[in-house]
């Protein structure tokens, strides 16, 4: 059987394995960085080996969730497919490579290109997240019959937006996809302003706080009575997080009670005249914007988007498609995506989308386990089975029918 | 003379009073987009926050020969060879690479038949179940007021004073 190499190319990180390597693919952020006034570029994989993560300058090939930055991309990947492979020989290899949804012909065919011509596979397939993640999901709980059917509805919490994107058979229902412009990366921006304005100047540090907000923020259940108790002396949300200092600490840690005991017993000796004064740490403070910043996927409005939430914008998606459909999708809301991992996600989606979902419609929302790797698992599954054969276009086709032969993805 | 001068001093006060919804609009929109970028970018005043950052573009012939230009400009100078840089090619290295925005422009995705689902079908329609919710542009918890002069909401007289220090867009409009 052929080699497969299994590609989940997300705006936020590359998910990158070999499809008989199910269970450890390698995940790097799919950018460069490089330090401000400094030479040194880190690009992709290598960044994962940063000891010092401030005042980084990044540059993303994705742009909104498309891959428009060919260059770029194509560095990032041939560097990781040189550590990965090893002995394998990419002109013998396939690619399964996630494609956005309603992707512009213009960049689809770019992205053929990239994989068949630079990146020199033998052949490809470019496959919509949602379906990989759905085939991932139905291999775990293959008895649900709307799993039985390749039917779902997919909530893709990415890095660049959020799509609700109804499957049926297999396929997705292009004409129902619906879409917010809201991903992790907006989410970090916003988390980014908040805390300059509040506590301490952020701004060049997009990096360290998108890490900042994955350890810190949740999804509140009763926003109401969360930012009432935010705004008391004894905020169970206050917390304070200690910002690396560059040397011993990479990313820096949420204060624990300890360092705070450890630090009041320090200030105390020096003001008793025994001991130096303590070293002042950099704190970032942080309160309500803990659950404020994911409560803006659910309210869109509240920053001034006008789209409409994610529990509502999935109703909009599935009320797009065929009336019969609409109790099997119900009953198969699946959760996937990087944003998911926020914890209480599930549970507040759940809860706001019952009230808009017909009450004689039973719904179901599902999690995926890892929802930041669910379309990578489900690309791998494809890329092991003979399935791959039929959907993928070889670089022979792709040389003699041009984009003709990428025809056969659009049904 | 000195009822002049008031009349003025009240005429221009009054037109940095308010500022207008088109205006507040924009600002939200800005903000909006803002929230889609790789960096912070400094607001450009002129020159630009850090110096050291700040390079002239190549004019053609100063970049021939050398003179101030680091030794990794000389490089690039060579790399560049006998070709002629045409001013639209000075252009586009100016403009950036391509966004998606471009992608979606050259497209023409509003002349796809009726039906047909694109990228500008897909967008979320505006909420129907909810309002939008007021919090406070300063400490972000629940807001009673409107700030009369830009329409951010505040909580309380003490973030009142905190946004007319710091945020109050008397001084974009």
């Amino acid at each position: 059987m052929q080699d497969v190499v299994v590609c989940d190319l997300g705006g936020g990180s590359v998910k990158l394995g070999s499809a008989r390597q199910p269970d450890n693919p390698k995940v790097f952020p799919n950018a460069s960085a490089k330090h401000k006034g400094e030479r040194g570029t880190f690009l992709g994989e290598a960044m994962l080996g940063m000891t010092d993560v401030g005042g980084l300058a990044l540059r993303r090939p994705i742009d909104r969730g498309y891959l428009v930055a060919w260059e770029l991309q194509r560095e990032i990947m041939a560097r990781a497919l040189k550590s990965l492979l090893g002995t394998l020989q990419l002109p013998a290899c396939g690619l399964v490579l996630t494609e956005p949804y309603l992707n512009l012909p213009a960049l689809r065919e770019a992205a053929v290109r990239l994989a068949l011509e630079d990146l020199g596979f033998a052949s490809v397939y470019l496959c919509p997240p949602a379906l990989c993640s759905l085939r991932a999901h139905a291999a775990r709980a293959p008895a649900l019959p709307a799993n039985a059917a390749g039917c779902a509805l997919v909530v893709d919490a990415g890095f660049s937006f959020t799509h609700a994107v109804p499957c049926f058979d297999w396929r997705v229902l292009r004409p129902a996809v619906r879409r917010i412009d809201l991903g992790g990366k907006a989410l970090t921006n916003y988390m980014k302003e908040l805390v300059s304005y509040r506590s301490m100047n952020m701004m060049d540090e997009t990096y360290l706080l998108e890490h900042v907000k994955e350890q810190l923020c949740f999804v509140s259940q009763d926003v109401a009575a969360d930012l009432a108790l935010a705004s008391t002396r004894r905020s169970p949300f206050r917390c304070e997080y200690v910002l690396p200092d560059g040397l011993t600490d990479t990313w820096g840690h949420v204060r624990t009670e300890e360092e705070v005991a450890a630090a009041a017993a320090a200030m105390q000796a020096a003001r008793a005249g025994q001991g130096p004064p303590p070293v002042k740490q950099p704190l970032l403070q942080v309160n309500n914007e803990r659950f404020m910043v994911p409560e803006a996927l659910f309210h869109p409005s509240d920053i001034g988007m006008e789209e409409a939430g994610l529990a509502e914008t999935i109703v909009q998606a599935v009320r797009a498609t065929h009336p019969h459909l609409h109790a099997l999708l119900y009953s198969n809301v699946l959760l996937t995506g990087g944003t998911a991992r926020c914890p209480g996600f599930r549970e507040r989606l759940y809860n706001e989308l019952r009230p808009l979902v017909p009450d004689d419609y039973e719904l179901h929302v599902h999690a995926a386990p890892d929802p930041a790797l669910a379309a990578w698992q489900g690309a791998a599954l494809l890329g092991a089975s003979p399935e791959y054969a039929h959907l993928a276009v070889s670089r022979q086709e792709w040389k003699l029918r041009g984009v003709e032969a990428l025809r056969k993805w659009d049904t | 003379m000195s009822d002049k001068r008031a009349l003025r001093t009240r005429k221009v006060s009054e037109r940095m009073a308010v500022v207008d919804e088109g205006e507040r609009r924009r600002v939200i929109q800005a903000r909006l987009a803002k929230l889609e970028d790789d960096n912070h970018r400094e607001e450009d005043f002129g020159a630009g926050g850090s110096d050291d950052e700040y390079e002239l573009p190549p004019s053609g012939d100063e970049a021939d020969e050398g003179g101030p230009a680091s030794g990794r400009k000389k490089k690039k100078v060579k790399v560049g060879g006998g070709m002629r840089k045409t001013r639209g090619m000075i252009a586009e290295k100016a403009r950036g690479p391509k966004t998606f925005r471009d992608f979606v422009e050259e497209a023409e995705l509003d002349r796809l038949p009726e039906g047909e689902p694109s990228y500008l079908t897909a967008a979320a329609a505006p909420a129907q179940t909810a309002a939008p919710r007021k919090f406070c542009s300063v400490c972000g918890g629940f807001s009673g007021y409107t700030c009369t002069r830009c329409g951010s909401r505040f909580c309380s007289r003490r973030c009142h004073a905190v946004h007319t220090e710091t945020r109050c867009l008397k001084f974009m409009a």
